[in-house]
């Protein structure tokens, strides 16, 4: 059966998802990538081979953070960047959106939509208050499981006004109300209105918000934060089916349409790199005073890869030049 | 005997009148050592000594002129800019430049060669403003005039070919200085770049957003390109100006880019905490949030974690590519 495997590497989740020939999802894996997206990869893959027989590779696309690592690794067709990757599955999935909500584990993105095509895009700039990570480290300190974070917040029904533009006061804010007696489903429930409040301003910004509304990403899977943004927007928000996973399916769908296209070959490495050992490793070049962070990824001792310095000087050393950027304009 | 050696910081204006400043300073018999295109140990050696509140563009100078004091030259010409067109004036950063310099290194004082910059128009190669500078070095009036000459011409010839010929700031010095010609090729996708040479050109601030384009298939344009006179024309509906006189020229590139029919997107690259950007931003979001055109603002710092442009850069050609496909 032929299959277009999708592969999405965050700070917080590895996402592996396959498709058939008529784009319909046949797996899907989420994964917390736990500062280890090697294994992740691998274990990932795994278990797609296991859960799928007679699997038959046709592309494969790869995006996130680690789309580089990943589309090195598996020899990706296509490595995306994630706002093209999401779009392209919501678009999939929901042709007539016009506003994605994606909130990630460490980014956030709002990218509005018309006739199918992108027509503008905002991604969160150097702070992460407003994204999973802060809502997992609120988690943390309020003593609730993440899973259940969400369900607490419904539990309210005060209106809580927490201060969302600063993780820091945020925390404040907290503590203040923790000692003037909420309880924590309604401080949870200030905290989910803060955070969307935080980003639906900063990323909407001179922006016409118009539904249909979608909403990915892994924090789509907190109902808190789903009540907070239909009050915020008055207005439905649609959930899709695979919420957690489409920058994966994204990315497994701009490979099938680039190779289709195309009539290229796949150059998928096989399943049989889940037991080669990669090795990815970081050094700096002192060969000037840039000092260069060089990424080298070696597999059985060979280097396969090399990128990261301003010069050239590593990545042109090795014959194996990753799908790199040039071919991605290419294939729009 | 051999010559003096004066430093010019490669940072801040110094791509815009490194054409005067250059053979200025040559004409004058000195040996011009610039500090070639900044690097992590110069913008460390920045931060480390300037205030952490100050713009990068700031503390790149700074790292700058600390590595000219360790190359050991005599002199570091840090000129004061004031204005370079009536009505308009300079970030109040560069006013003070040469004084906040000072008092953070302190063996600058008796190196550094300062003056106020306060012309008419932005062609600052005057006698006016460098007959003192001249004077340090010789008494010879005619050599002084000499060397204003040449600088002035070389100047004009940059801007010839920014203005003529559309090369930018970059490509355009390396045209005048070793008459290598631009690499121009039409690609598909054309976008408009909006930021002051200072952050655009940085190796590190900028990180290369010109050739990262170039890369996705995209041909830039910038404000270089234009002269004075179409900046000032672009500005006539403004019953008030900026105050600063680059942040003029940026906002008239963006309405003539948002005009012109050629250019598919728009990017304006600003630093981060930046004043005037603060007001030109607004400007351009008020002005222009109901234009077809893509438009995004890229914020840049001293931080050097890249990937977060190229996410941005490759999602926005990707955004006008595609568009573009559909119309044809």
């Amino acid at each position: 059966m032929k299959t277009y495997l999708g592969i999405d590497v965050g700070s917080v989740s590895t996402n592996i998802i396959a498709l058939n020939e008529a784009s319909e999802v046949l797996s899907s894996k989420y994964i917390r990538t736990n500062g280890q997206p090697m294994e992740c990869i691998k274990n990932a893959m795994k278990e797609i081979a296991r859960d799928l027989q007679n699997l038959e590779v046709a592309g494969v696309g790869t995006t996130g953070s680690g789309r580089q690592l990943a589309g090195i690794i598996t020899g990706a067709d296509i490595i995306k960047n994630e706002i093209t990757a999401h779009a392209t599955a919501a678009i999939h999935f929901y042709p007539d959106t016009r506003t994605i909500f994606e909130i990630g584990g460490q980014d956030s993105k709002i990218i509005l939509i018309k006739n199918g095509m992108i027509v503008d895009f905002a991604m969160n700039t150097v702070c992460a208050a407003g994204t999973g990570s802060f809502l997992d480290h609120q988690a943390e300190r309020l003593k609730v499981p993440i899973e259940q974070f969400g369900e607490l917040a419904l539990t309210s029904t005060k209106d809580t006004r927490i201060a969302g533009r600063c993780t820091v006061f945020a925390e404040s804010d907290m503590i203040a109300k923790q000692q003037f007696g909420f309880s924590k489903g309604d401080i949870i429930k200030g905290l989910c209105e803060a955070l969307v409040r935080n980003y639906i301003n900063n990323l909407g910004r001179g922006k016409t918000l118009t539904p249909p509304y979608l909403f990915q990403g892994g924090v789509a899977a907190n109902v808190g934060i789903i009540a907070a943004f239909k009050k915020e927007l008055r207005h439905e928000i649609i959930i899709p089916r695979y919420y957690n996973v489409m920058g994966a399916i994204g990315a497994a769908l701009l490979a099938k349409d680039y190779l289709e296209k195309n009539g290229y070959q796949t150059r998928f490495s096989g399943f049989e790199i889940t037991d080669v050992n990669f090795v990815p490793k970081t050094f700096d070049c002192n060969g000037c005073p840039n000092a260069c962070e060089v990424i080298e990824v070696t597999r059985e001792d060979t280097v396969i890869a090399r990128w990261g310095d301003k010069c050239g000087k590593w990545t042109n050393e090795i014959s194996y030049s990753p799908p790199g950027y040039l071919t991605e304009a290419a294939c729009s | 005997m051999t010559a003096a050696r004066i430093g010019l910081p490669t940072a801040l204006m110094h791509s815009y009148y490194r054409s005067f400043w250059k053979p200025f300073f040559e004409e004058l018999g000195l040996e011009v050592i610039e500090t070639g295109p900044t690097t992590k140990a110069i913008l460390n050696k920045g931060i480390r000594y300037s205030v952490p509140e100050i713009c990068a563009p700031m503390k790149i100078y700074t790292g700058h002129v600390l590595e000219l004091l360790d190359q050991g030259v005599d002199w570091i010409y840090i000129p004061r800019f004031v204005s370079i067109r009536k009505g308009d004036v300079f970030c109040p950063k560069f006013l003070g430049l040469p004084d906040m310099l000072k008092h953070t290194i302190p063996d600058l004082t008796s190196k550094m060669v300062t003056h106020h910059l306060n012309v008419k128009h932005e062609n600052i190669a005057c006698m006016k403003e460098y007959l003192e500078i001249g004077k340090l070095f010789t008494s010879n009036y005619r050599k002084i005039k000499n060397a204003v000459q040449t600088g002035r011409k070389k100047w004009l010839e940059f801007r010839k070919y920014c203005v003529l010929e559309r090369y930018n700031c970059q490509t355009a010095n390396g045209k005048v200085f070793t008459g290598k010609p631009a690499l121009q090729s039409d690609l598909p996708i054309k976008i408009g770049v909006i930021g002051y040479v200072y952050n655009v050109y940085d190796d590190i601030l900028g990180m290369d957003i010109i050739s990262r384009l170039y890369k996705l298939g995209a041909n830039t344009v910038t404000f270089e390109m234009l002269e004075q006179g179409e900046i000032d024309r672009q500005l006539r509906g403004y019953k008030k100006r900026l105050f600063w006189a680059f942040s003029n020229k940026l906002l008239a590139s963006a309405h003539q880019f948002f005009r012109d029919a050629t250019i598919d997107g728009i990017i304006h690259v600003t630093a981060f905490g930046c004043g005037p950007d603060s007001f030109l931003g607004k400007i351009l979001e008020i002005n222009f949030s109901q234009s077809p055109k893509p438009f995004m603002t890229v914020r840049v710092d001293e931080h050097t974690g890249e990937s977060h442009l190229q996410t941005r850069v490759e999602a926005f050609i990707d955004m006008i590519a595609k568009s573009k496909n559909f119309k044809e």
